[in-house]
């Protein structure tokens, strides 16, 4: 069953145009991972599937139903569908841990604070920082500050969750733990659409790889016809070049 | 030379000066009120105002802040008269102060409001805030933060630059101590109590605000 569905989607920023037909689906509990060369258009995707960025054509459809992105309501929705991590942590730097993660299931859903702080509570330990509840995030470490963000995104229990290069900002110690978080959550069923250069973890936990190049989807197959067969001259070259590295 | 000072002989004083003091707290707390909405105003024009405003905002804050204070309340007293604004000494102070602290509070907030992280925005829109609950919730708290340490320095030296108002025969603590200086002569225990009153004023208001700074807004403020 298809759960993201994009259909020949167009985004701009003022004159330039950043996306041009792209279409793309997700099937639901589906992990589709994005790689592309820098400026190739992934963040801006998924800002445009948050409704932070509104598209000039096309679609995008969750669960079958197409969003309406000059609707206010449309766009509420979709933002308690779907939810996002950042490169960067983006976390709330005025908010402890805990309030970081409880504030947007307490605040916009409405949901009694006792029983978010609970859930919280169970989500943080399950990233490893059942300990930091009352810690700033100026006082934790990347890795740790990432981690938060992807509980805080959990906490409002997403069909969908984005990822974007959610390792790039990190020191290579840091990346595993965030990565294992990522791998539990692709056991769980989660619907996920990831952004990463991180090749190795793509081609594991993967049913399918999108290259995007230049605004536009190259190909899209399985990581085994991405990595180890790719189709277009463009991936090669792409996945040749990195996989050298 | 033999000086011996005579402490005695001003402590009967001491609640004339600190009646004084008490008007110095008052004219600083007015003018940085006043100059707090000036600044947010004038932050606001700059940041989002049209050229125009923005050029009229920028005249006045470069004005202010290229000019002594003195000049500038000088002015007040001595030529907005001729133009048929006639002001007590106390109300030309306190216009002064408060055109002058509005514009400095005007820079200073418009480094709030240049501080604030897009992207920490962004975070609060994708979880569903409303415009509303993003300012609420992370804007505020973010700008606190960033402005209540360069607030309270200026809310400080605007405290020790209320002296001013002496000059126009203002009563506060520093004209008190000119008064009981000419009735005394006691110049040297006169000035150095002035001068012990102004510290244990601007010792009790840093402590204050570093606690409050630190307590509520999590401000990087050292308690002395
Ligand atoms: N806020 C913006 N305003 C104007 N142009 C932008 C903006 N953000 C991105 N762009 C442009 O849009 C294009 C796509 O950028 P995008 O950030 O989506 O790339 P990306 O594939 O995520 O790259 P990276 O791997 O470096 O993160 C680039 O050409 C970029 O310069
Ligand atoms: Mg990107």
């Amino acid at each position: 069953m298809r759960h993201l569905d994009i259909v020949d989607l167009r985004a701009d920023y003022g004159s330039h145009t950043v996306l041009e037909r792209i279409n793309l689906e997700v099937g639901k509990g589906e992990i589709v991972s994005l790689i592309g060369p820098s400026g190739s258009g992934k963040s801006t995707l998924l800002r445009v599937i948050l409704g932070l960025l509104p598209p000039i054509a096309g679609e995008v459809r969750i669960g079958g139903q197409t969003i309406d992105y000059r609707n206010k309501r449309d766009v509420k929705a979709i933002r308690s569908r779907v939810a996002v991590v950042f490169q960067q942590y983006n976390l709330f730097q005025n908010m402890d841990v805990l309030r970081n993660v409880t504030i947007a299931p307490v605040k916009v859903k409405g949901r009694p604070r006792a029983e978010v702080e609970e859930e919280a509570k169970l989500l943080l330990t399950r990233v490893g920082l059942g300990d930091k509840l009352k810690s700033y995030p100026d006082q934790l470490s990347g890795g740790q500050q990432q981690r938060v963000a992807i509980a805080r995104a959990l906490a409002l229990k997403p069909e969908i969750l984005l990822l974007d290069e959610v390792t790039s900002a990190l020191d290579p110690e840091l990346v595993n733990e965030v990565l294992d978080t990522i791998r539990d959550l692709a056991t769980e069923g989660m619907t996920m659409l990831i952004v990463s250069h991180e090749m190795a973890f793509v081609r594991e936990v993967s049913s399918k790889v999108v290259f995007m190049a230049a605004g536009h989807v190259v190909e899209t197959g399985p990581p085994k016809q991405i990595f180890d067969n790719p189709q277009m001259a463009r991936t090669q070259d792409f996945v040749g070049k990195i996989l050298r590295h | 030379m033999d000086i011996t000072l005579q402490f005695g002989q001003i402590t009967p004083h001491l609640p004339y000066l600190l009646g004084g003091a008490w008007l110095s707290l008052q004219i600083a707390f007015l003018a940085f009120c006043g100059g707090m909405m000036l600044g947010l105003l004038g932050a606001t024009a700059l940041s989002f105002g049209p050229r125009w405003l923005r050029a009229l905002v920028g005249a006045y804050v470069g004005f202010f802040m290229n000019t002594p204070q003195l000049v500038q309340i000088y002015f007040i007293f001595f030529a907005l008269p001729d133009a048929g604004l006639l002001m007590e000494p106390y109300e030309a102070v306190l216009l002064g102060m408060t055109l002058n602290a509005g514009a400095y509070l005007t820079e200073i907030q418009r480094a709030g409001f240049t501080s604030i992280h897009r992207t920490e925005l962004e975070a609060a829109q994708t979880i569903g805030f409303s415009l509303m609950q993003s300012v609420r919730y992370v804007i505020l708290p973010h700008i606190m933060k960033v402005l209540f340490p360069p607030l309270s320095n200026h809310y400080i030296l605007m405290t020790l630059g209320t002296s001013m108002a002496a000059i126009f025969g203002v009563e506060e603590l520093t004209g008190r101590a000119l008064n009981l200086n000419s009735q005394t002569f006691r110049s040297i225990e006169v000035f150095s109590i002035t001068a012990g009153l102004y510290i244990v004023i601007t010792f009790i208001a840093t402590t204050l605000l570093a606690l409050v700074g630190r307590g509520f807004f999590r401000a990087r403020m050292r308690i002395l």
